[in-house]
């Protein structure tokens, strides 16, 4: 790293991190009820008056934590993806690993289950369409580009399984469905953040150990082979964390697009190319961008119940736009 | 490059013959099965009472409306799939259908609307603008990048559908009507819905003939075309607007149906080869028959009951582009 890029970085990180707690008191004071950020951080720790601690333990932390962990999640897994399979578009989406979220949530909604078991359901199906993906995909070891465009296949296949139960059901199921298929961390509890969120951590831990990896891979097969690195297993190592990341995000927040996507751009655009802390950076600048994302949903729509997804897309896209035109050839050019 | 069409002339009848078979099936088969002769008198007016209704009232609008909008989609995805010199590219990858679809919702939403019919030109404007911006996305110094093209097209479909999820959140009736139009269906559009649309999609299907033969220039390479004295732009602009009329009408008549596009000109190439003055005509004939029979298929499958079309292309299609992934890519 040379000097340049480590300040690049400093700054990056001290500003990122400092936006986070911005956001955070934001989201902890602001609502139905204006707390006063001194207040608010005692009610976090349950000192003060009860309805206090009440609104700020029991319904505003955990969703920011929610939004906090999912696009941390989120954006790790997004950074993952793109650098192992160098191209800008590998997201979660593209792979059916949201698709198969979206479905085993709505097929647990479908069955009647309580909403604390919902963020299972997306888990589950999360992982069971990435090993649906293994299955389709695994031919003579791992193609990239076959992997990819399979995963658009299967994301196809369960969309349209996840539109046929919204068409079937009846209106009420329908709704709260296509709410949470479109991403949203409204109502989350800390049942819901404590499994999810320390599920999350672990897997992000597991990120941070095996990011060499990713740096190795870069050189080319033949180079990483002649270092003494499995890319085969290595490659797979790396694409189940990412899936695990992205399922637990998901059972989080709920299948958030553009985030996973955006994040590993900005973060490239911001500091370069990647270095040994970029996921970390990745990790940090999803959490900003989901808790943004989340207070604008809040406060400053004029329309109540939007889901979070539909502003990350607004506001992911034309950056995501704006970054590939930069290059002169997005597909060739874009080693995340 | 010799043309000898003739030389898939039976291959073509043989296509024909199976489309017939299909709209015979389509026109027969359903929640009431109706004899192939009475559906022969129905048509021709010599029978009555309740199959000859059927036949006539639901089946055959239904089943012309299948022909039409299979024929738009093959075509648009082989036109599509030229200009952007990608064998993945689809109306759905330049946001066509999302495009209409937010519209549709849009409209549903603010001027209270309840009938498709109503729906066919604020589709058609949505499949329209989306494309156009998609276009403006990919345009770089007055040329159009094919892969621009595809990633813009991607990225915008994404931000439409959700703005299509969120805009349906806001009140139930929305809700209720949009997510039966948005799987994308056949069913009780009558032909009211189809001739409005009939002027662009004939135009669509003019032009994209027009341009066939300098669509396989395009294939060679911008550059090679260019050295043969093909206009570049202009043919890309060209073959660009009959997608949009072709996809647009299609999916103003019938709601947003998945991977006809894509999958119609797969099916033909292997059987016609890549020249696309047989590619285009293929696809009309192969379009509408993946559609009829995933139509057909649809009734079949939850006797009383019913799926959507565009619920049954895309599973369908889902393998089928797992087995394209297979054979691009090594």
């Amino acid at each position: 790293m040379t000097s340049g890029v480590r300040t690049r970085v400093l700054v990056f990180a001290f500003l990122g991190l400092l936006t986070l707690f911005a956001l955070l008191t934001v989201s902890l004071t602001t609502g139905e009820m204006r707390i006063p950020a001194g207040t608010a951080l005692r009610a976090l720790v349950g000192l003060g008056d009860g309805g206090d601690v009440l609104v700020v333990q029991q319904f505003r932390a955990p969703r920011s934590v929610a939004a906090i962990a999912g696009g941390a999640g989120l954006g790790v897994a997004g950074c993952v993806l793109q650098r192992l399979f160098r191209n800008p578009l590998a997201s979660p989406d593209v792979m059916g690993v949201t698709g198969g979220a979206s479905l085993g949530a709505v097929a647990l909604l479908a069955a009647g289950a309580s909403q604390t078991l919902i963020p299972l359901g997306a888990l589950a199906g999360g992982l069971l369409s990435a090993l649906l993906l293994g299955v389709f995909a695994w031919g003579s070891g791992l193609s990239v580009t076959r992997l990819v465009l399979t995963g658009l296949a299967v994301q196809a296949g369960l969309a349209a399984a996840v539109n046929l139960m919204i068409v079937r059901f009846p209106a009420e199921l329908a709704g709260s469905a296509l709410q949470w298929t479109t991403g949203s961390v409204y109502g989350r509890t800390w049942t819901e953040v404590w499994g999810a969120g320390g599920a999350l951590l672990v897997a992000l831990a597991a990120a941070f150990v095996l990011h060499r990896r990713l740096a190795v891979l870069d050189l080319g097969d033949d180079s990483a082979g002649a270092l003494g690195l499995n890319t085969a297993t290595a490659r797979l190592q790396l694409l189940v964390l990412a899936v695990v990341l992205a399922s637990l995000a998901a059972s989080l927040a709920g299948p958030v697009t553009f985030v996973a996507l955006a994040v590993p751009h900005i973060v490239r655009f911001l500091t370069g190319p990647p270095t040994a802390v970029s996921l970390a950076l990745a990790g940090l600048t999803g959490a900003v961008l989901l808790l943004a994302s989340d207070l604008v949903v809040q406060h400053l729509l004029p329309i109540e119940g939007l889901p979070v997804g539909a502003v990350t897309a607004t506001l992911g896209a034309p950056w995501l736009l704006v970054l590939m035109f930069r290059q002169s050839s997005p597909v060739q050019r874009s080693h995340a | 490059m010799p043309f000898r069409a003739f030389r898939h002339i039976p291959l073509l009848l043989t296509g024909l013959a199976a489309l017939t078979l299909c709209t015979a099936l389509s026109l027969a088969l359903g929640t009431r099965s109706v004899p192939l002769p009475t559906v022969v008198e129905a048509l021709f007016g010599d029978a009555h009472g309740r199959d000859a209704l059927v036949v006539t009232g639901l089946r055959l609008p239904r089943t012309v409306i299948g022909l039409v909008v299979g024929a738009a989609l093959g075509v648009a995805g082989a036109v599509a799939q030229a200009i952007t010199r990608n064998p993945l590219a689809s109306p759905t990858t330049l946001g066509i259908n999302a495009g209409a679809s937010f519209a549709v919702v849009v409209a549903i939403f603010a001027l209270k609307l309840n009938d498709p019919v109503e729906y066919v030109w604020f589709a058609f404007a949505g499949a329209a603008a989306a494309a156009l911006f998609a276009q403006a996305l990919a345009r770089r110094a007055g040329d159009i990048d094919p892969v621009r093209l595809a990633l813009g097209g991607t990225v915008l479909q994404l931000v439409l559908l959700s703005w299509t999820s969120a805009v349906m959140l806001l009140n139930q009736r929305t809700l209720d009507e949009a997510r039966f139009w948005l799987a994308g269906s056949l069913a009780g559009r009558p032909l009211d819905t189809l001739w409005p649309v009939l002027p662009t999609l004939l135009l669509g299907i003019v032009v994209a003939l027009a341009v066939s033969p300098a669509l396989n220039a395009l294939a060679l390479g911008d550059d090679s075309a260019q050295s043969l004295g093909v206009p570049v732009a202009r043919i890309r602009l060209a073959g660009g607007i009959a997608v949009v009329l072709l996809a647009g009408s299609a999916v103003a008549v019938a709601g947003p149906v998945a991977f006809i596009g894509l999958a119609a000109p797969h099916l033909v190439r292997p059987l016609l080869g890549a020249d696309h003055r047989l590619l285009l005509p293929g696809c009309l004939i192969a379009g509408p028959l993946l559609l009829l029979s995933a139509d057909v298929l649809g009734r079949m499958v939850l006797r009383p009951s019913e799926l959507e079309v565009g619920i049954v292309t895309a599973f369908l299609g889902a393998p089928l582009l797992a087995l394209l992934a297979r054979k691009v890519a090594r």
